[in-house]
């Protein structure tokens, strides 16, 4: 299952970063890890519990529960933001109300991509919903996330993307939360 | 000695111990402390009780003690800081945490996590002396067990 799981996984995560050098005009790579079974109050991605990040959060619904969590680290999200907004680069020392927007819509376009190719593939329907937005530290936004999965179930499927912008070398992260037990009823289907 | 007390864990230690915790978002920290013994204790719950996790619940043994829940682990570090020495009269509440990181969802588990601690506390007679708690910020609490002294960082 992993396998089969981590082929449409790669193909998802090349499609966004199709999207995502599209959207902001310059080359974006992606590093992707393989899915794994992971006990969610275990999870502990490679950003410090204090470093301050932007996090997109968008709830999965449909055929398989989950969630998805987008991550920028500051600088990050600093830069991209005057991308968005077309604004100097350097400009952005804090998030206006349109950078949160604009950041949301980023959001909106990864999940759009990652989940058109991975329903597809698995010929199941994974709706991404409307995003929030928190800039604060990455712990506590991770914490969050992690105890409203924790309502439904104490295992997921975990996969994680990292988005490389080229010119910057900046990095931000993406990550996936599935339902355990969903995913596999799915992937059964479809092998 | 610095010991970080991770999500769902709880730790009791003595002066001149300091105990931990980062990144706290909707999870709680509950720390107890006896000035008398300096001896203190920190849990950091992420539920407030086992019927609350659905999807978990049936798969628990009701008999064994789960401190990712805020009612078990405020029995579990009771339960060892009384073993230590410490008189219940003694001991001291603070309180950290239960946020809700993205307002834009509506989420009452923060919420839920703090009101279970304060019944909680109140039917096992310990005062709470201090709180932090709610709001949509993130927090990192650090408790000098020598001193009693918790600080509680935020983002600004």
């Amino acid at each position: 299952m992993e396998n089969k799981l981590q082929e449409i996984n790669k193909e998802a995560a090349i499609n966004t970063s199709a999207a995502l050098t599209k959207l902001i005009g310059q080359p974006v790579s992606v590093v992707i890890s393989n899915p794994e079974v992971k006990d969610v109050k275990d999870l502990s991605p490679a950003i410090g519990a204090e470093e301050i990040v932007a996090g997109v959060y968008l709830p999965i619904s449909g055929d398989v529960q989950g969630a998805a969590l987008l991550i920028f680290p500051k600088e990050t999200t600093f830069t991209l933001s005057d991308l968005l907004v077309r604004r100097p680069p350097g400009t952005t020392q804090e998030l206006t109300e349109l950078d949160k927007s604009a950041l949301k819509e980023v959001g909106n376009i990864i999940t759009g991509n990652y989940f058109t190719v991975l329903g597809n593939r698995l010929q199941a329907k994974i709706i991404e919903n409307i995003p929030s937005f928190s800039f604060d530290m990455f712990g506590a936004i991770l914490n969050d996330i992690i105890v409203k999965f924790a309502q439904k179930a104490e295992k997921a499927i975990v996969i994680e993307v990292e988005f490389i912008f080229k010119p910057t070398k900046l990095t931000g992260r993406f990550l996936l939360l599935f339902e355990l037990g969903q995913i596999k009823a799915i992937m059964g289907g479809a092998l | 000695m610095d010991i970080d007390v991770k999500i769902g864990d709880v730790q009791v230690a003595k002066d001149p111990d300091n105990l931990s915790a980062s990144g706290i978002g909707s999870c709680l920290a509950i720390i107890l402390y006896d000035p008398k013994l300096k001896l203190g204790a920190l849990a950091h719950a992420m539920l407030p009780t086992r019927h609350c996790e659905a999807g978990a619940a049936g798969r628990s043994n009701p008999n064994t003690r789960d401190t990712k829940y805020v009612d078990n682990a405020i029995d579990e570090i009771l339960t060892k800081m009384l073993s230590r020495g410490a008189k219940k009269e003694n001991i001291e509440a603070k309180l950290i945490g239960g946020a809700n990181m993205f307002s834009a969802f509506k989420s009452d588990i923060g919420n839920e996590n703090v009101l279970t601690a304060k019944e909680k506390l109140k039917k096992e007679g310990i005062k709470i002396i201090g709180e932090a708690v709610g709001g949509s910020q993130g927090r990192s609490v650090e408790f000098s067990v020598s001193s009693g002294i918790v600080t509680v960082k935020i983002k600004f």
